[in-house]
């Protein structure tokens, strides 16, 4: 079994490996496309080193970006999956709540979170109350959603036998319906900080003065792939760094139904 | 005594509820606006309504709304479809194979976290402004729910049910097609609608950054000129597409797999 595993570990280390040469090839070494708007992994090591000091072309380090980011970025999502969750969870347990809400809620969905930057901004200006509003809008949908279908696909006989049982409904949905929608509903969460921290770098990008949206926008105008793959990497990183505290949490809080 | 309505069917329940709680949020958004100093930032739904109705024949810059709307389904269903045909067999193998897991997974954990709209600035140094930098926008924000929802679609197979198929003599390819597809097309589904909404959403944004025409161009410059009912409007008949592209899909998923629509 060791052995397996090791075997599988040293295919991911090569396929990282590959990737990152074929990366280094088609650019340092064959030149197939040009450093100006393709270089290479070490040109963008390099740039991510001087980023770290230099506060040009953008107006800031990547740390006061990154700052700026998350600061706006964690408020929306916490309120958004603050209110998201519970109610995914009503409009999937109690037929009333589903039928009243789900219109209004189907309605205003589809309407990207995207695609309210421009109103917010008339609103309530360029500054963090707007951009926090679009991340709550993002992030709250997928909580919802994910909520709404894990509480639906509750396993009847479950659900039958608890009532066999004399359970209430409110009973019900905690001792049941709620621990068997677990993994779908942090399945939602994590698709909830994706779609927010996607929010966040479209509405940095739009409207603001910093933030790491900002500083790939900005690299783009005075054509600086290097630093526009800087601020994606980091963008990438913290990203999935907060997934990787969300999965945590879900080890610790969601007990059997995974196989791994 | 106390009447209640009684419903025939489900059905008739839903649309009632439908219209029910849809006049609720039209009255509740017409009296803020009458009545309170709302009406300063925001128009009255009605004034919203008439100018979506004008747009169908006047133009908002250089065309009406219809291809307004038309131009970004276009750019939508190319991105998205590659995003479909690509992701799906990702995601089905990675879910399946371990070795397929230890190549691809790296690699797609790299680039999963970069969100896709932050792939613009990339995206348009790299194919321009035209039709190709949105294509490649849309595919990739697509591209990571459907890849990720098939992934766990096809690993988290009841694993007594391959035991038992395996027991009975069953050949790998035969649990792929009887036991893993069939019971990972739900996951699957749930990857492709957010898939879709992604989609629009990154056309949308795409769009808002740089187009001339196009649903997230008519609210972008609704915002330049300070127009709130375009850009009202604009989110209204996103919105309406939406809705319209996410029950295409949900009929598709009722016709594919009957057997999860129980109680929906």
């Amino acid at each position: 079994m060791k052995e397996k595993k090791l075997k599988y570990t040293l295919i991911s280390v090569a396929s990282i490996a590959a990737f990152l040469s074929v990366w280094y090839l088609v650019t340092d070494v064959f030149h197939i496309f040009p450093s100006s708007t393709f270089p290479s992994p070490v040109k963008v090591a390099q740039a991510f080193i001087r980023k770290l000091t230099v506060k040009t072309p953008d107006g800031g380090t990547l740390a006061t970006h990154l700052a700026a980011s998350l600061k706006v970025a964690l408020y929306g999502y916490l309120l958004g999956i603050g209110i998201g969750v519970p109610l995914g969870i009503l409009m999937g347990w109690f037929r009333k709540v589903d039928l009243i809400v789900k219109p209004i809620f189907d309605l205003v969905r589809p309407i990207p979170p995207v695609g309210w930057i421009p109103l917010m901004i008339l609103w309530l200006g360029i500054g963090m109350r707007a951009k926090a509003t679009v991340i709550f809008v993002s992030a709250v949908t997928p909580s919802i959603i994910n909520a709404y279908t894990g509480i639906k696909q509750t396993n009847s006989v479950h659900i039958w036998v608890a009532r066999t049982f004399g359970a209430k409904s409110l009973e019900t949905l905690i001792k049941v319906g709620i621990p068997s929608a677990l993994p779908m509903i942090f399945a939602g969460l994590k698709v909830s900080l994706g779609a927010s921290w996607m929010a966040l770098v479209a509405a940095e990008m739009l409207a603001s003065t910093e933030g790491l949206g900002y500083m790939i926008q900005m690299n783009r105008m005075v054509g600086k792939a290097d630093n526009i793959m800087v601020g994606m990497i980091t963008i990438g990183l913290v990203g999935a760094m907060l997934t990787w505290i969300l999965e945590k949490l879900e080890n610790k809080l969601v007990k059997g139904g995974r196989t791994k | 005594m106390r009447k209640k309505i009684r419903f025939q069917n489900t059905k008739a329940e839903t649309a009632v509820y439908f219209c029910a709680s849809l006049t609720g949020l039209l009255l509740i958004w017409y009296l803020a606006v009458r009545y309170t100093n709302l009406n300063k930032v925001m128009p009255s739904p009605f004034e919203v309504f008439a100018f979506v109705g004008s747009s169908f024949v006047k133009n908002i810059g250089s065309r009406i709304l219809p291809f307004h709307i038309l131009a970004s389904l276009k750019r939508v269903f190319v991105g998205y479809f590659l995003a479909c045909i690509i992701g799906i067999p990702l995601g089905i193998i990675m879910g399946c194979s371990r070795t397929g897991k230890a190549v691809i997974k790296p690699i797609f954990e790299l680039l999963r976290p970069i969100p896709g709209l932050a792939w613009i600035p990339l995206a348009i140094l790299w194919f321009g402004i035209g039709e190709s930098s949105k294509y490649f926008i849309i595919c990739v924000s697509a591209i990571v729910s459907i890849i990720l929802n098939s992934y766990s679609g096809a690993s988290q197979v009841d694993p007594i049910l391959t035991g038992a198929a395996k027991m009975l003599g069953a050949r790998p390819i035969q649990i792929f097609f009887y036991i893993t597809l069939p019971s990972s097309v739900p996951q699957i589904f749930a990857g492709l609608q957010v898939g879709l909404s992604s989609s629009w959403m990154a056309v949308i944004a795409a769009e808002m950054i740089r187009a001339s025409e196009g649903a997230g161009w008519i609210i972008t410059t609704g915002m330049e000129s300070g127009n709130t009912v375009q850009i009202l409007s604009g989110m209204i008949s996103i919105g309406l597409v939406g809705l319209l592209l996410a029950s295409l899909l949900r009929l598709m998923e009722r016709g594919l797999c009957a057997w999860n629509i129980q109680g929906k």
